[in-house]
């Protein structure tokens, strides 16, 4: 077993909305190995974006980290002081924005931005910054000439390249990228998940990957940690998660997206109904709503996770029937019953 | 290329504007009621006088060929003789120009430093204490009349504290060898300042709400929390690139803001008995003077233009997705 780079430990984020606290993460556990890309997937407002940012400790004003631990190599990012992970920020931990249209300066060229991190956090002089500029554009394959162009010359996909190379300016151990391709159109998408790929394996790297689309997990990732509401659903390897799902919202996920390589395998299956309002979370399981499987528990206990295999875990009360379940899943009609309950 | 063009069709347009000002001008002055000899000749001037600018004029001639001679006239910078000085009105503007384009600038240029400085400082400590006493603060100064806090400022520092003078450029009976030996000494700086600072507190209120606004806008991009999860220094973060972003159209408002300071300084030169365009403009209509009143009218209305053609230009010299399109 490769060794845990980043533990996450049962974090808690709220979010203080008027007079109340939502807590858009509830609890939420897993863990990231060394070299290796994490695929960190659910429907929106499910919480991803809160746990990448919540890594990196740039938050929402409205936002508190209110508890749990995010060890990173053994240390307890959520308990350092701002300075300690301040230093942190970008040498060891780098982010990947969706869009990098806005996440790059308009009024500065790319190759001031990428000096900005090269020397006033790498600590490089003029002439060094300079060859590592070159050095990290062709490494995401743009020419060097395009330096000094503004973020507004560049086409959504090699913007996207710089966003990529401004992240591995300083050889961090990790990087985040929060739906780094969901702005592009498909064929880019997996030119940009490629180079990414490559560039993972050749620098021995980790990635947490947040997406919504099942697909791009399977495309890429070596894990795959399924988040619901708040909370994860399941985690392990991605063949395991993704050909063994043990969660009912994961099978139900796999029948809604299409795979990446374009072929439509079988038809398509939503899932019915919305993910819970989290400032109100249903007592028991979250998904038990929208579960075709849920059984009385299921609305008052919440549930445990459960070790189907070693590595791989599911939090549901109804994990040990997984294959039986697997095979309910497979068929439309599972789903259409949740739909004709509910109406 | 493209930009190039751009600014050449900006230039065409704004010398559209001119031409129609001018013409504008020509027919107010030579359709007032009245005989229309009046725009200029006074009664008063002699009969040779009254021969020349008839002559110069064309003012028996029919009306377009007046216009055409009017037009004429004005590339040459020949604008007809003021009824009151008795002197040229091109040479009576530019001896006031300069005084009120220093007052003008300086005036701004203070308003715009504090105002930017002071909009991006609030913007960052916005919900703190401060920001909470400033914002109705600086509301007030811009609801206090020009002539009531000029008559204040006069009232502290000239009258009681006696640190400035009361109004005109210079002592009386001061003779400097040049308009530029008097612009730099420092006798002028002290009867600048009064004037100066009027405008100046009239005028940061809009600069300074402005950016603050835009900073709070800037603040939520993308980019700057990018910048923050960078690890940059909060000096970075703020400055580098929160204020950078929102100073765009901060900068054109100044632009703007110096041909609109230009009515606006009316009443301070007034009150500062501040010998400069504004002043003799109003002056010249209330002494039927019209030359003077249509050549300072003119002035202005120049200044304002080419303030709009540097307001664009500007705005494409600081903006990289207008500059390189
Ligand atoms: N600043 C905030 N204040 C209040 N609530 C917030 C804030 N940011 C996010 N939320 C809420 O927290 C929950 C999780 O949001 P988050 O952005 O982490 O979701 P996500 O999984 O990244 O979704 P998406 O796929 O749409 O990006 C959502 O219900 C969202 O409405
Ligand atoms: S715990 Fe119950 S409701 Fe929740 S996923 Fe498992 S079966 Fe469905
Ligand atoms: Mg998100």
């Amino acid at each position: 077993m490769t060794e845990t780079l980043l533990s996450v430990r049962d974090l808690k984020v709220s979010y203080k909305v008027g007079r109340g606290t939502l807590d858009a993460v509830d609890g939420a556990s897993f863990d990231v190995p060394r070299g290796s890309i994490v695929g960190l997937v659910g429907e929106s407002g499910c919480g991803k974006t809160t746990v990448a940012r919540a890594l990196t400790r740039v938050i929402a004003d409205n936002a508190t980290i209110s508890g749990g631990q995010l060890l990173f190599e053994g240390r307890d990012l959520a308990a350092i002081s701002e300075r300690e992970m301040n230093a942190m920020r970008w040498r060891d931990i780098a982010f990947i924005p969706q869009s990098a249209m806005n996440s790059l300066d308009p009024v500065y060229t790319v190759e001031y931005q990428l000096n900005e991190v090269l020397r006033k956090r790498g600590g490089l002089g003029r002439a060094q910054a300079r060859k590592r500029c070159e050095e990290l554009f062709e490494m995401v394959g743009i020419e060097t000439n395009r330096l000094g162009d503004f973020p507004h010359q560049f086409s959504g996909g090699m913007r996207q390249r710089v966003a990529i190379a401004l992240a591995l300016a300083l050889n961090p151990k990790l990087v985040i990228a929060d739906e780094p391709v969901t702005a592009l159109d498909v064929i880019v998408q997996r030119q940009i998940l490629d180079q990414l790929r490559e560039l993972q394996q050749q620098l021995g790297i980790s990635v947490i990957l947040v997406t919504h689309d099942i697909s791009v997990v399977a495309y890429i990732c070596d894990r795959t940690v399924v988040m619901y509401a708040g909370r994860v659903a399941e985690q392990g390897t991605m063949e395991a998660t993704l050909t063994q799902p043990s969660h009912p919202y994961t099978m139900g996920l796999r029948n809604a997206f299409p795979d990446l390589q374009g072929a439509a395998s079988g038809m398509l299956t939503p899932i019915n109904g919305a993910p819970p309002n989290l400032a109100l979370p249903p007592p028991g399981c979250r998904f038990a709503p929208r579960c075709p499987f849920a059984i009385d528990k299921c609305t008052t206990v919440s549930p445990e996770t459960l070790e189907v295999a070693a590595g791989h875990g599911a939090a549901c009360h109804r994990a040990d029937e997984a294959s039986k379940l697997r095979k309910l899943a497979t068929r439309t009609e599972t789903w259409m019953t949740t739909e004709m309950a509910e109406a | 290329m493209s930009h190039l063009k751009a600014a050449a069709s900006r230039t065409l347009q704004l010398a559209f504007v001119l031409w129609a000002v001018v013409t504008m001008l020509f027919l107010m002055f030579r359709l007032m009621p009245g005989n229309p000899l009046a725009a200029y000749i006074d009664p008063t001037f002699t009969e040779e006088q009254q021969q020349a600018l008839m002559a110069q004029f064309g003012l028996n001639e029919p009306l377009w060929k007046q216009y055409l001679i009017y037009l004429g006239n004005l590339l040459q910078g020949e604008l007809g003789q003021s009824f009151r000085y008795r002197e040229p009105v091109a040479e009576r503007i530019m001896t006031l120009l300069p005084n009120t384009l220093i007052l003008t600038f300086s005036s701004l240029i203070i308003a715009y430093a504090f105002g930017i400085i002071a909009g991006a400082w609030l913007a960052w400590r916005r919900g703190a204490l401060v920001e909470k006493t400033a914002i109705p603060l600086v509301l007030t100064t811009r609801a206090m009349p020009e002539f009531w806090l000029g008559m204040v400022l006069l009232a502290i520092f000239s009258f009681w504290l006696g640190w400035f003078p009361a109004g005109g450029t210079r002592p009386a009976g001061a003779n400097y060898d040049s308009l530029f030996a008097l612009y730099t000494s420092s006798d002028f700086l002290t009867y600048l300042a009064l004037p100066a600072l009027t405008l100046a507190i009239y005028s940061q209120g809009l600069p300074l709400l402005l950016m603050r606004s835009n900073m709070l806008d800037v603040m939520k991009e993308d980019f700057v929390t990018m910048a923050r999860i960078k690890g940059l220094s909060n000096w970075t973060v703020v400055v580098r690139h929160a204020a950078r972003n929102a100073l765009l159209p901060v900068m054109t408002s100044f632009a703007i803001a110096v041909g609109y300071q230009l009515q606006g300084n009316v009443v301070v030169e007034t009150v500062f008995s501040w010998p400069g365009l504004g002043r003799e403009l109003v002056n010249a209509v209330s002494n039927s003077d019209y030359p003077l009143a249509q050549g300072a009218f003119l002035m202005i209305a120049v200044v304002v233009i080419l303030m709009n053609l540097i307001a664009d230009l500007l705005y494409a010299l600081l903006d990289p997705r207008v500059s390189h399109a």
